[in-house]
């Protein structure tokens, strides 16, 4: 069943289309890998997706429910979250309290929260770090703790813009096994990432997107041999 | 002994020695200086929700400090509404405008915010001047006869001496610290920070935005103005700069910023040291030390020109501290104390 | 139709005094991004040197101007070096605050020597007006001031068009991390961008200082309209700048004579809140989606 629908949907900034007409769906409890070269409105899309812009044209269907229109907070409730491509900890506070935030879009209750948010906090493996400031922690732990704040507020759809962004290559391994492991708790992801080895290995499906439009859509391998991503990716590497 | 039972503990015992100082000290004076500082804190602390917490800094504060006056004022020299049933129209009419002020100004962000903070104060300080009929216009109220206070037929007290205020002012002191205490021992004190920290980020985790800075607004703007309609009856005299200025609104702020924004000490610190030092000042108490240790004679130049003029340069004193705590210790003197208490430890470790 | 006409042309003359003031502030923000909370005491600064100089030389405050500017073009480069340059990554209140408090300094110091009492700056035409027909007349000193402040801004314009440091802080203003990567002293510029800032204030006090009053607070009301005039142009425009001063003055002119001079300032102010909501980039800047 499609956990989430994106029908026709067009972005335009002025007269410029950062999206146009894209539609796919995202089965439940796969991983569907978005990628495209810098500027194919990626992050566009999950800006639309989530509430940040209205989308200017087409719908966005999630859990059988029309999205357009609602903001960003009303998005997360209904149980879709995302992360961001430029990390946004909440720098002063503590790595548990970053995660106790997402975990209050559940519970009202302190106690409860800071359970919910510890159990996140093992599932990225940062126990060590709970009492850290964010602000102060290396990129590598700023991503997975984006990750456990947003599976803090118990999505059903996780939408992960580049977390691998940044990352060498031991950490972003890390990433990938957490990825796996999240899909294995029957959580559905919706991934943008650059590195497409990374993101062949984890996606069931692959949309790609260039300037603004759906290029073409597949399992991995289906994508990997298609002549137009090829020349789409070759083209931006001779640019 | 655990730390937070040592606190609570603590925190009593100053709490118990507040409660006795008026059995024991009959100065005025000192009482008085008391009252100003327990206004001090009020009007930090209320600021400190919404711009400590919730990172909106509004430098309209005013507004609600003047509007809680101005309300409770008008209803008791006019309607003789006793103050402590006046003040409620005070807090209904601040909800009101704090509200109408959230809807406007949270649509802006950052020095955009600031600055339409500052414009609303100000319409509303230009519109007592102009509502003669209404607020008396520049020449203020002076309303300075209490009702007695009284409960079932007996008088508890009738405002003879600073004594009462005393203990209004420490109960509302308590009752703002407290507040604080509990926001941010909430779910709303949470949002609040994360708010602060970052506004998109926030709202991607289920936060609603602008519920939450208008649930911070009205909670400090309702506090500010209990420290207003305070203000107006224990000085018994209101008029348009002295609540409603711009100044007012600095010096809310600045309370804040100087003990520590975004902590629930900051605003008392802060208190502790403005009071006494724009005291200090006022009083020609500086001076007066200056010419004791024999720096300044008396008779001379300097020495008259300082008596007669530095009483006046208070808020001179606000100016500089200002600028060394902005570009000395960003995090107010909360901030410098836990950075030098963090390098004690890692030298004792 | 006379006191239209007249209130029209009295809105004109006072409102450029207000495009130099708003125009200093725009430029500060647009080169460094800080909004300068001191513009009304560095204005105010500006009306006591000036009063310090006709009351001890003698020299008109219309001449005076050849002095005050390079000296208040000093005092903002100052400032700009040993206190606003610290704070130019630190988070917008910080910066905001500063200047508050760098605002308060100036006006207590000021208050300090000179008490707090009105001073009144008596010139031989304070008082004076044209007659230009129609029954309309215009005060002398602000046409006076009018003309000079046309010139500055003409020959600031060509500052910023023409030569060579003029495009620097363009540049600067519009992108200072590439400026830096295109080898201009983005902290000179700044430097500069402060000193003819405060510069632009210190002239407008003054051009104002024969027919206003002077006081150390006098400079609260001009940094709120220096604001209202800034928004209004948008925020770092020099043009905008002008075209709000005059409109600013024109309003007000008009407020006082068709409403009452004691609204006049708020109807500014609400002018600047609607701006504010419906219009953040400005009347003259881009709509930012």
């Amino acid at each position: 069943m499609a956990i989430l629908e994106i029908k026709n949907v067009s972005k335009f900034f002025g007269g410029l289309a950062a999206n146009s007409n894209v539609s796919f769906s995202v089965e439940e409890g796969t991983i569907m890998g978005l990628i495209g070269p810098n500027g194919a409105g990626k992050t566009t899309l999950f800006n639309c997706i989530t509430g940040y812009y209205p989308p200017s044209k087409g719908e966005v269907v999630f859990d059988g429910r029309r999205m357009n229109g609602l903001d960003p907070d009303k998005v997360c409730m209904l149980g879709m979250v995302r992360t961001w491509q430029k990390v946004r900890p909440l720098a002063k506070l503590s790595v548990v309290d970053n995660v106790m935030v997402g975990a209050l879009a559940r519970t009202s209750s302190l106690k409860v929260a800071r359970e919910l948010a510890m159990e996140q906090i093992k599932v990225v493996r940062m126990e060590h770090r709970a009492d850290f400031i964010a602000g102060g922690l290396p990129i590598g732990e700023r991503k997975k703790l984006e990750v456990a704040r947003a599976l803090a507020t118990q999505p059903k759809l996780l939408l992960l813009d580049e977390v691998m962004g940044g990352l060498n290559p031991a950490e972003s391994e890390e990433i990938i096994q957490l990825i796996l492991d999240i899909k294995q708790r029957g959580l559905t992801q919706m991934v943008i990432e650059h590195d497409m080895k990374a993101i062949m290995r984890i996606s069931d499906r692959i949309v790609v997107l260039t300037s603004g439009e759906k290029l073409t859509e597949g399992s991995p391998q289906e994508v990997v041999s298609n002549p137009e991503v090829i020349s789409a990716y070759l083209g931006e590497a001779h640019a | 002994m655990d730390k937070t039972i040592l606190k609570a503990i603590a925190i009593l015992a100053v709490l118990g020695g507040l409660l006795a100082i008026p059995r024991f000290v009959d100065s005025p004076y000192a009482l008085h200086m008391m009252i100003l500082l327990f206004m001090s804190v009020m009007m930090g602390q209320s600021w400190n929700i919404l711009g400590g917490y919730a990172g909106q800094h509004s430098v309209g504060h005013a507004a609600y400090f003047g509007v809680g006056a101005y309300t409770t004022m008008m209803l008791m020299h006019t309607k003789q509404i006793a103050p402590w049933i006046g003040v409620w129209a005070g807090i209904a009419l601040v909800v009101v405008v704090a509200l109408i002020i959230g809807s406007i100004c949270f649509r802006l962000r950052g020095p955009y915010f600031v600055l339409a903070s500052i414009a609303v104060a100000e319409i509303l300080r230009l519109s007592a001047i102009n509502l003669t009929t209404l607020t008396n216009g520049a020449e203020g109220i002076l309303a300075t006869e209490l009702p007695p206070f009284k409960v079932g037929g007996a008088i508890i007290t009738d405002f003879a001496t600073k004594v009462p205020f005393y203990y209004i002012g420490l109960f509302l002191v308590v009752l703002t610290v407290g507040v604080t205490y509990l926001v941010q021992h909430s779910k709303l004190g949470y949002f609040f920070q994360a708010i602060r920290e970052d506004q998109d980020a926030a709202h991607s985790l289920g936060i609603s935005i602008s519920l939450y800075k208008n649930i911070a607004l009205v909670l400090s703007a309702v506090l500010t103005s209990l420290a207003g309609s305070f203000y107006g009856i224990y000085v018994g005299f209101v008029d348009p700069p002295t609540v409603l200025g711009l100044d007012v609104s600095v010096q809310i702020m600045l309370i804040c910023i100087i003990g520590g924004m975004g902590t629930l000490w900051g605003p008392v610190l802060g208190s502790l040291v403005l009071v006494p030092l724009s005291e200090a000042l006022r009083s020609n108490m500086i001076t007066e030390a200056l010419v004791k240790i024999g720096l300044v004679s008396p008779e001379s130049k300097i020495g008259i020109f300082l008596k007669e003029n530095l009483s006046h340069a208070h808020v001179l004193l606000y100016g500089i501290l200002v600028v060394v705590v902005i570009l000395f210790m960003p995090d107010g003197l909360m901030g410098f104390i836990k950075k030098l208490a963090k390098r004690r430890k890692q030298e004792a470790v | 139709m006379a006191v239209f006409m007249q209130s029209l042309i009295s809105g004109i003359l006072i409102g450029g005094v207000y495009a130099l003031i708003g125009i200093g502030l725009t430029l500060i923000f647009g080169v460094m991004r800080v909004i300068n909370f001191a513009h009304g005491d560095i204005l105010m600064v500006g009306m006591y040197l000036t009063y310090i100089i006709f009351t001890m030389l003698g020299i008109d405050p219309f001449v005076s101007v050849l002095i005050t500017f390079p000296l208040m073009f000093l005092f903002g480069g100052f400032l700009q070096k040993v206190f606003i340059n610290r704070v130019l990554n630190a988070l917008a209140q910080n910066q905001i605050l500063l200047t508050i408090g760098l605002g308060l300094i100036m006006s207590n110091t000021v208050m300090l020597i000179f008490t707090s009492d009105y001073k009144i700056l008596t010139t031989s035409y304070s008082s004076s007006t044209i007659q230009v027909g129609g029954g309309v007349s215009v005060s002398t000193p602000l046409l006076i001031s009018f003309l000079i402040t046309s010139a500055i801004t003409a020959a600031l314009y060509w500052f910023l068009l023409k030569t060579d440091t003029g495009q620097a802080i363009r540049a600067t203003a519009q992108d200072r991390d590439a400026a830096q990567l295109m080898g201009i002293n983005v902290k000179r510029m700044s430097i500069i961008a402060f000193g003819l800032g405060a510069a632009l204030a210190g002239t407008a006090g003054a051009l104002i200082s024969p027919t206003y009053y002077i006081f150390p607070q006098v400079g609260g009301v001009f940094t709120l309209k220096a604001f209202v005039i800034t928004v209004l142009g948008g925020m770092g425009s020099v043009v905008g700048a002008t075209l709000g001063g005059i409109l600013i003055g024109v309003t007000e002119s008009m407020s006082a004579v068709y409403v009452s001079s004691g609204w006049k300032d708020v109807i500014v102010f609400v002018l600047f809140l609607l701006v504010l909501l419906f219009k953040p980039s400005g009347l003259m800047g881009k709509s930012r989606t």
